[in-house]
């Protein structure tokens, strides 16, 4: 299901269609990254791409 | 039981609404927003934002609701001291208001939230920072949903801030005309190729509105159940959002006014004097708040705002008061809000039977109205007769700090210089007969080392 409640504005067809394959293909970039993060902590290295937003406040 | 008014702006959202009462703006929280409001405010959700300044405070309110039957709680939010509208905001402004959606949404999924709109008229800018007005914006997340208000950030925030950047910075006013935001398939018409080489632009906005076409006439419901996209999806639309919006950038430079006052007729005397009268003046009114018409970069809307008032400082000139939201943000500037307004034609009231947007009038009056050189342009490039600007002002303000620049300066010999000069009265006997069944004045100071006068008015 995907609309449960239904929605309050009315999302477009064209919209929805669009932003889920724009996010697949963004979705394969970020696990890779994540997994990247995971190998690079392998070899003790810090991961500095985490929680990015919380500096967002100040924008 | 004291009257209440429901708020003209908010009638869209099942979820509540807003109303007064004796003067104080409250919430009523509908009973099928109960799940959405307990998850906002037990997830910890509300209180990071709020201390992040991204949303609007509130306390829950022992009031009677509006509507009864519906209720579920009745809030009352911080009061923003001016609701300004995105087509009177600046590049940076919008830019601004746009990341902060984002980062929004971002700390929302993490809860187990989800926007369920993304309006520019949801941010309204509080302590100097864009900030979330609408508690009842946020709707529960379910893994696999995707972004309903996805459209909506796009036409309000992404696609006018590429025209600004990418055409022409004026093209914010499309805002004005298309009140749910500039339309995918306009905005892809205007942009230059060179945005279908950027991958952000290309896919928000471009194919975007090449794909609203070709859907147009699909059934939601029958796409719908295959649209799904997992929350790293979610999350890479977000940042491809983001990415897509840190990339616009606009710099004030070239436009007429944006370096005023290195080519003003001003001496350094002159200017400090009419700074040192406006403080001073203000300061004796204590106003809550002003407003500065013809404010450029702000430098007299600081010496009102010194005060304590919250001063908003409107200018026709997008480079001025992209400039002045520059110095707010640097200086971490609390009270001052610099806004784009054309005073011979100032935002009207708009939207669902002209009720949803207020106009510039309003929103007022102002406690104090600075007008300072100014009635020039006014009354000389717009041929205003005096009088009518007289009653212009009397309805802004209750008091008015107004110069007055004569014929003989030379930025008005400029503005006659080619043209006939049909304003026989435009001198300053003739400007204080005008002004006189509106306003009594309080002083009146000659501006040390220059033609010019300094009026300190109240409204009879």
């Amino acid at each position: 299901m995907l609309f449960s409640p239904p929605p309050y504005l009315d999302p477009g067809s064209g919209s929805i269609i669009i932003q889920v394959l724009i996010a697949s293909l963004l979705a394969i970039g970020i696990a890779l990254r994540a997994s990247w993060s995971k190998i690079k902590s392998l070899f003790g290295k810090k991961d500095q791409a985490v929680d990015q937003d919380d500096d967002n406040a100040d924008a | 039981m004291p009257e209440s008014n429901q708020l003209s702006a908010s009638f869209r959202d099942p979820s509540g609404f807003l109303f007064t009462r004796d003067g104080v703006l409250l919430r009523q929280i509908n009973r099928s927003y109960a799940d959405e409001y307990t998850r906002l405010m037990d997830s910890g959700l509300y209180d990071r934002l709020v201390k992040a300044g991204l949303l609007i405070p509130h306390v829950e309110a022992d009031q009677a609701p509006v509507q009864a039957e519906f209720v579920f709680k009745v809030i009352q939010p911080e009061r923003v001291p001016f609701i300004s509208y995105p087509y009177e905001w600046s590049f940076s402004q919008l830019k601004d208001a746009a990341l902060a959606t984002l980062s929004i949404q971002k700390r929302a999924l993490k809860a187990g939230m989800s926007l369920k709109d993304a309006s520019a008229y949801n941010i309204q800018f509080v302590r100097g920072k864009a900030t979330l007005i609408d508690t009842l914006s946020f709707g529960l997340y379910k893994e696999g949903q995707p972004w309903d208000a996805y459209r909506q950030f796009c036409q309000h925030f992404l696609v006018p801030l590429a025209l600004m950047a990418h055409v022409d910075v004026r093209l914010s006013q499309l805002l004005r005309v298309y009140i749910d935001g500039v339309p995918l398939d306009l905005a892809s018409r205007l942009l230059p190729f060179r945005t279908r080489l950027d991958f952000g632009l290309l896919t928000h906005i471009h194919v975007h509105a090449g794909a609203q076409t070709r859907y147009a006439d699909a059934d939601v419901k029958q796409t719908a159940p295959r649209a799904q996209m997992s929350q790293n999806a979610f999350l890479g639309l977000l940042e491809s959002l983001e990415g897509a919006v840190r990339k616009l950038e606009w710099k004030p430079a070239g436009t007429e006014w944006g370096n005023y006052y290195d080519i003003t007729n001003y001496s350094d005397a002159a200017f400090e004097h009419k700074k040192q009268l406006v403080g001073e003046w203000t300061a004796r009114i204590e106003p809550s708040v002003v407003w500065d018409l013809g404010a450029n970069n702000g430098v007299f809307s600081r010496a009102a705002a010194a005060s304590g008032a919250f001063t908003v400082a409107f200018d026709v000139d997008p480079a001025a008061v992209e400039q002045n939201y520059r110095q707010v943000k640097a200086a971490k500037e609390q009270t001052l809000l610099p806004l784009v307004l054309d005073l011979t034609n100032p935002s009207p009231s708009l939207g669902w039977a002209n009720r949803e947007r207020d106009s510039f009038a309003q929103r007022g009056p102002a406690d104090l109205v600075l007008a300072l050189a100014v009635i020039h342009h006014l009354a000389i490039s717009n041929n205003v007769p005096l009088p009518q600007l007289a009653d212009f002002f009397a309805e802004a303000g209750r008091r008015l700090i107004l110069e007055f620049v004569p014929k003989s300066d030379s930025q008005v010999k400029k503005l006659l210089a080619t043209r006939a000069d049909i304003f026989p009265t435009y001198t300053l006997d003739g400007f204080e007969a005008a002004f006189a069944p509106r306003f009594k004045i309080l002083e009146k100071v000659d501006l040390r080392d220059s033609e010019r006068t300094l009026y300190f008015m109240e409204v009879r």
